[in-house]
């Protein structure tokens, strides 16, 4: 009786919240059941563009920035993906250390572009379902399966504020080299050579001009590493450091996390490019 | 007692008066009729073997999955309704994932069995915010084998939900003949090689069938390699290490 | 890229000066939801080889006033005990303090309910990610904080992991959060990092060799981090009246209250 006062006793909203935050201590998380805490208003999807979109309101007091440049291309020997790493809020350079190149699993990579903790959570639960893909059916999972649980998971975000442009990239047997750009539309693309982030022009530029199927892999690597070093020049909000990823069929190999001004130092004096800028300190 | 049992054994969350639940009783009847699966932890490593039970020359052996991978470093063997082991494989499966997830570390093999166990209690109509979602008790137990950092260890989790650790442990039809005999050769340092040999010996001595490589299957968790399924070469190769009789 | 928006409403060119929060659009203020305060302050953190240092100034304020001269912004974390004396994990929350305070609790019961799950005190590691996807489950209601996590790592080393709001993480060398992130960070940059050090007459121009990036000291970062907040609280209305310190050694906690200017 006395538990039946104390369950009906109290008001229906109290009785909630104490559940769903006792179970939450211990069933770890959204993760699987995909609940998310929502603000008690009748949109929620407005809200947070009042509260977080800077674009829409300048004066919000959450700013999410876009800024950034990825690239990844399909070439003989297997992909190559490449970023820079700097983090801006505003004018504000958060961080220059970012890894925009999110290790999926052992064969697969991912790339982040727009917001980091979208990219970061989602792109880890990718994982999980890629991980969980393989116990259950005993194989790996395709690339383009992969990039579509992530493009499906997405797509039913949409509205809600959702800010990424990823790229899925990974060798498996079955479909070779594989690469993939899904954003936070719900777009979901196969291609040879993407290029994503507000850099994105200045590094296609390089690219475009240069690029080649039959390119080696020191080749590659060399213009992937280029590309990116164009975009740092030429867009503020891409800067820091160069990381530099190759996917082959045994797994993918990490090729360095280079800081830009030595290797822009280098370009310049050694290959001579970038003559418009002077080499005397003056 | 005869008449008492009848009337209190249909309700699964009901006691009869002598404090027994008998449906979660029968369930571990369910179990001995079940093929035998043997599990013994070493310093190494843990090794897991099982009989198939091959019914029909026609059978393709290769689909007779008593041994089943839950993450890299854990994994289970089975015996009893295998159907029923599924859905626990799956929930440890999405556990150790979902652990991993929010941790970014493994899940230690006691937890993992505990998620197990936790889910083998959700029978009956369930307690306050969480919904009953299986009409009776599991008919399977299982032999969990595992390595973190506390080692390698072996466990046992019946349906009841209650769950034990073992050095070596026997299930199934065979258990009680096969426990008394890991109990006379269980010695503590033992090698992984000599606990295959120990599974093999054991499990041959309690199947009705004559033991050879198609009709049982062995796996092993280790530090280096984690859990692994042994192929059909390595198989041949314990059996022949067998001393025939 | 979306990370660390230390400066929430810093807006435009110009430094760490916030403005108090203002609507898009005045006429519409009375109907908006609006459930977040700045509350200023700064938090700060860096780690060293054996040891890392969390540190938080104790202002609060709203708008141009001030509400109280003690309201710690660093936490001790997972302690077995109601006095925390046995934590080993710290974390610092900046921006709205009343979400500072309900993510402090949830993370320290999560952690608290951890040692009896899985019967292990939890690790920097774990707990970096676990306070990542707390964060991000309320990605469409966002904690207004900037948090800061710090500890010592498997192998005894001090770790730093810093967030933004909806958790996006980053183990790093140091990191300066909340109001004078933008005075403190480049201080940190130059004297932590070695940013643009280089060796004295080993060349000219880019043929300069950088200054060897050794190791801190403990004595030394110490007083780095009374540098810092002594220098905010110069330029920086939000900051001041107390610093709250805490060292975390393979000792334990250390915590050190030092008291900043009252202006």
């Amino acid at each position: 009786m006395d538990t039946l006062v104390a369950s009906y006793g109290r008001p229906m909203f109290e009785k909630e919240h104490v559940e769903e935050d006792q179970l939450e201590l211990y069933q770890p998380g959204p993760s699987l059941s995909l609940k998310f805490a929502m603000p008690p208003v009748a949109q929620p999807s407005a809200w947070l563009r009042a509260a977080t979109d800077d674009h829409a309101n300048p004066n919000c007091p959450i700013k999410i920035a876009h800024g950034t440049t990825t690239l990844a291309f399909r070439f003989q020997g297997g992909i190559i993906v490449a970023t820079d790493s700097r983090a801006t809020a505003g004018n504000w350079i958060a961080s220059q250390t970012v890894k925009k190149v999110i290790e999926i699993n052992s064969c697969l990579l991912g790339t982040m572009a727009g917001g980091a903790a979208d990219c970061q959570y989602w792109l880890a639960y990718l994982g999980m379902q890629c991980r969980l893909h393989e116990l259950r059916h005993k194989r790996r999972i395709s690339v383009a399966a992969a990039s579509k649980i992530l493009a499906n998971l997405v797509y039913s975000y949409k509205g809600m504020g959702l800010s990424m442009g990823t790229m899925c990239a990974g060798v498996t047997p079955s479909e070779g080299p594989a690469l993939y750009y899904i954003d936070s539309d719900g777009t979901r693309l196969a291609g040879n050579m993407f290029c994503v982030g507000s850099g994105q022009t200045f590094a296609y530029g390089v690219l475009d001009a240069e690029y080649k199927y039959d390119l080696s892999v020191d080749e590659a690597l060399a213009l992937g590493s280029r590309s990116i070093l164009a975009a740092t020049h030429r867009d503020a909000y891409s800067g820091g450091f160069i990381n530099l990823y190759h996917v082959k069929e045994e797994g993918w190999v990490k090729h360095g996390f280079n800081d830009t001004n030595p290797i822009f130092w280098k370009t310049k004096l050694e290959k001579g490019e970038f003559s418009n800028v002077t080499s005397e300190l003056v | 007692m005869f008449i008492s049992r009848s009337e209190y054994d249909r309700g699964i969350n009901t006691f009869s008066p002598e404090g027994r639940l008998f449906q979660v009783e029968y369930s571990l009847e369910a179990i001995k009729l079940g093929s035998t699966a043997i599990g013994v932890a070493t310093g190494g490593g843990v090794v897991l073997g099982v009989e198939k039970r091959v019914t029909s020359t026609l059978l393709e052996t290769s689909s007779v999955e008593k041994i089943v991978e839950i993450d890299r470093h854990i994994g289970c063997a089975m015996s009893g309704l295998q159907a029923d082991a599924r859905s626990m494989v799956e929930h440890a499966r999405v556990e150790s994932q979902n652990h991993s997830f929010n941790f970014n570390e493994p899940l230690r093999v006691e937890s993992c069995t505990q998620a197990i166990c936790d889910l083998a209690l959700r029978f009956g109509e369930g307690a306050d915010g969480e919904e009953s979602i299986m009409s009776r008790p599991f008919g399977v137990a299982l032999l969990i084998a595992g390595y973190d950092e506390d080692g390698p260890q072996l466990y046992h989790a019946e349906p009841s939900g209650t769950f034990y650790r073992y050095d070596a442990k026997a299930i199934g039809s065979g258990s009680e003949g096969a426990q008394a005999e890991l109990q006379n050769e269980f010695h503590k340092s033992l090698t992984i090689e000599e606990a295959e040999t120990l599974v093999l010996k054991t499990l041959k001595q309690v199947m009705e069938e004559k033991l050879d490589s198609k009709n049982v299957q062995l796996a092993s968790v280790t530090r280096e390699k984690g859990f692994r399924i042994y192929t059909d070469e390595e198989m041949a190769k314990v059996v022949e290490r067998l001393p025939a009789n | 890229m979306t990370m660390f928006s230390q400066n929430p409403l810093m807006n435009g060119p110009n430094y760490s000066f916030s403005q108090t929060p203002t609507m898009a659009s005045g006429a519409n203020k009375e109907h908006s939801f609006y459930p977040y305060t700045d509350n200023g302050g700064s938090t700060l953190a860096i780690s060293g080889n054996d040891f890392m240092i969390m540190a938080g100034d104790t202002r609060s304020t709203s708008g141009y006033n001030i509400n109280t001269r003690y309201s710690p912004k660093v936490f001790k974390i997972g302690g077995t005990t109601s006095s925390q004396d046995d934590a080993t994990l710290v974390l610092s929350v900046v921006g709205f303090a009343a979400d500072g305070h309900a993510l402090k609790e949830k993370l320290d019961a999560i952690v608290k309910m951890y040692r009896y799950q899985h019967g292990k005190p939890m690790s920097v590691k774990a707990c970096a990610q676990r306070l990542s996807t707390i964060l991000y489950g309320k990605r469409f209601f966002p904690y207004y904080v900037t948090a800061i996590l710090g500890g010592l790592d498997e192998d005894g080393k001090g770790a730093v992991y810093s967030y933004d709001p909806v958790g996006s993480y980053e183990r790093e060398q140091c990191r300066a959060a909340g109001a004078a992130a933008s005075l403190i960070m480049p201080f940190l940059d130059n004297q932590v990092n070695f940013k643009n050090q280089y060796i004295p007459g080993s060349g000219e121009g880019h043929a300069l060799v950088e200054r060897a990036k050794d190791p801190l000291p403990l004595v030394v970062v110490e007083a780095l981090v009374k540098d810092a907040f002594d220098s905010a609280v110069e330029r920086h209305i939000e900051v001041g009246d107390g610093l709250s310190m805490m060292l975390i050694t393979k000792n334990g906690i250390e915590e050190k209250f030092l008291p900043l200017k009252k202006d």
